[in-house]
């Protein structure tokens, strides 16, 4: 039993990571009803980012939050705009394929200037750890879990209570009401792009922080994300925080009985059975 | 509008399948090998066009029949000397069997979670091989047949599964099936209470396209002589496919013909920039569904009503 609070503690810190990394993908999904295959892939481009800040200027990796948001918020503005608002409409196939293309340049744009190479961001709390008891925190699984907390609870805020986050679930609910109460629409899929890239930016300098990544770990990223919207519901934020924790603990409880090996796969059987048994996800609700 | 079918099309099509079935004696050995990938890509892009153009069964999950129906051949034949044309056939015939148990978990779900579901499965399928010791974990295993063919029979090989998908997909979109299907693809919930099946026409699609997948494959892992799971169960397989078929034109039969020629042809070109050609077919997808969003053959039917091969029956004695 000692042995199993462990792991049992990791799962519960690596699952806020999860969430922040899908926090971009469900908000897209439930609000613009868009699936931005992409997503992985523009979350590590944010690690590289942070990492090239790192290593040329002697950035502190947490203070190129500040330099690494601004720039990811324009380039998903700017993918939204151009690319996929074009091809919004009644088919799926059309916007699906243009992210699925956006995913395959930016990986292979990533193994032309960074190498195949395994790349990580060091910090100075890597490898510290608080012992209580016979327990280790790791720090950084810490911090991790407490700034995906404070995401999560701003972006939710944002899109409650804020004009423009109203204003944006409004136009994704009805274009024509949400024009005649005064909102203007054409940017505002636009601008719901540029801050699920702002999540994805976090969640990107907090992956890279944590683990190593090349330019191909995107795509085992965005399954990890499919895997908390699964289990969480579809564009739930609180469900999000829920699914990321659940699908953490079946990985690290996985590798904890049946080996290192088979810590992915073992998410991955969890991820099937639930779909399997209740598509819409455990808290989704049937529609 | 209902239009003539061009007039000289089995003439076009005769030719075609001429110039190809004669390149061992026509062609150098570089021609013959660009042949044979001509003939497996299209009879892979032709399968993922039966699903995703005809079926409305989007998947990214074709690496999973393909590692599967490699590793069979490779196993069978390298472990158990089973003749090499018959373990082939039986990769094609595991990757039904893949199919049918990848269809209880799948099925149940519809649009993005079902390709969600088929990628899974391939993922789950690529850590579970990069596990196993039969198959030499992550190192991968030599394909040593009993019968090694040769680069010749090989070919013919490839010809027949490409010239088989094609006659497949042709002979499924005139059967009454096909016609179901087409229904589905315009509107579900009327073709349904209209009596066709859609549950039935949708799995026997996926089983003939991972009958025919894993086949292709293991044509394939024969001309290549070593097989990985890294490669086998790769993500890669499906972007190309994904490609080829927008390139060429979704919902078409020409459209992946037309698309692997570019695919192949290219790919050659820029095989020596490495990374730059995906890129670049990366960057031509995204256009081409901006521009032309039906792709090349799509866009020259809608605009000539030129077609080689249609899925659609005339009836020219009624007055239209």
């Amino acid at each position: 039993m000692e042995a199993l609070i462990q792991p049992i503690i990791n799962g519960l810190l690596l699952g806020g990571l999860y969430a922040v990394i899908a926090l971009g993908l469900t908000t897209m999904f439930g609000i613009v009803k868009l699936v931005n295959l992409a997503h992985g892939d523009l979350m590590i481009l944010s690690s590289y980012l942070s990492l090239t800040l790192v290593t040329y200027f002697g950035i502190n990796p947490f203070l190129s939050i500040l330099f690494v948001v601004p720039i990811m918020f324009v380039v998903g503005f700017a993918i939204q705009k151009y690319l996929l608002n074009r091809v919004l409409g009644k088919e799926m196939e059309p916007p699906l394929l243009v992210a699925f293309g956006i995913s395959i340049i930016l990986q292979n744009l990533l193994l032309l200037v960074f190498t195949p190479d395994a790349k990580g961001i060091m910090t100075d709390i890597s490898v510290k750890t608080i012992q209580i008891g016979n327990i280790y925190l790791p720090v950084l699984y810490l911090v991790d879990f407490i700034i995906g907390c404070l995401v999560i609870f701003f972006l939710r805020l944002f899109y409650n209570k804020s004009f423009l986050g109203r204003a944006i679930r409004a136009a994704s609910d009805d274009v024509g009401a949400a024009r005649l109460m005064g909102i203007d629409t054409s940017n505002i899929f636009a601008i719901a792009m540029g801050i699920a890239m702002i999540t994805a930016a976090i969640a990107g300098i907090l992956v890279g922080m944590t683990f190593s990544f090349y330019p191909h770990t995107g795509s085992q990223y965005l399954i990890i994300s499919f895997g908390v919207i699964i289990i969480g519901g579809l564009g739930s934020m609180k469900g999000a925080l829920l699914g990321g924790i659940i699908l953490a603990e079946a990985q690290l409880l996985g590798a904890h009985f049946v080996g290192p090996g088979y810590q992915l796969l073992i998410g991955y059987a969890v991820l099937l059975a639930i779909l399997a048994l209740r598509p819409q996800g455990i808290f989704g609700q049937a529609h | 509008m209902i239009r003539e079918p061009f007039k000289y099309r089995w003439l076009v099509l005769g030719g075609i399948f001429l110039a190809l079935a004669t390149i061992p004696v026509w062609g150098s050995d570089y021609v013959l090998l660009l042949g044979m990938l001509f003939c497996l890509y299209v009879a892979l892009a032709q399968m993922w066009n039966l699903l995703t153009g005809y079926s409305g069964l989007l998947s990214l999950g074709q690496q999973a029949f393909i590692g599967f129906g490699g590793y069979t051949m490779a196993v069978t034949t390298s472990y158990y000397n089973v003749n090499v044309w018959v373990s082939i056939l039986t990769g094609g015939l595991f990757s039904v069997l893949l199919a049918l148990v990848m269809s209880i978990f799948i099925f149940r779900m519809s649009g993005i979670f079902f390709a969600i579901g088929t990628w899974i499965f391939a993922e789950i399928l690529l850590l579970w091989f990069s596990n196993w010791e039969f198959v030499k974990y992550g190192t991968g295993l030599f394909v040593k047949p009993p019968n090694p063919p040769s680069m010749t029979m090989i070919y013919y090989a490839a010809l027949t599964v490409g010239v088989g998908a094609l006659v497949t997909v042709y002979l499924i979109l005139r059967s009454k099936i096909g016609l179901g299907l087409m229904a589905m693809r315009d509107n579900e919930a009327v073709s349904a209470s209209m009596g066709v099946e859609i549950f039935r026409s949708k799995l026997f699609c996926f089983l003939v396209a991972a009958f025919i997948t894993g086949t292709t494959a293991g044509i394939l892992y024969v001309f290549q002589i070593f097989i990985q799971p890294y490669k086998a169960f790769a993500m890669d397989w499906t972007v190309n496919l994904v490609f080829i078929v927008i390139i060429g034109g979704i919902g078409t039969i020409e459209g992946p013909i037309v698309g692997t020629l570019i695919f192949v042809l290219l790919s050659q070109y820029l095989s020596e920039y490495g990374h730059i050609s995906l890129l670049l077919l990366g960057i031509i997808a995204i256009l081409i569904i901006l521009v032309a969003p039906k792709g090349i053959m799509g866009t020259i039917q809608e605009k000539t009503g030129f077609e080689l091969l249609s899925p659609r029956r005339l009836f020219p004695e009624e007055p239209m």
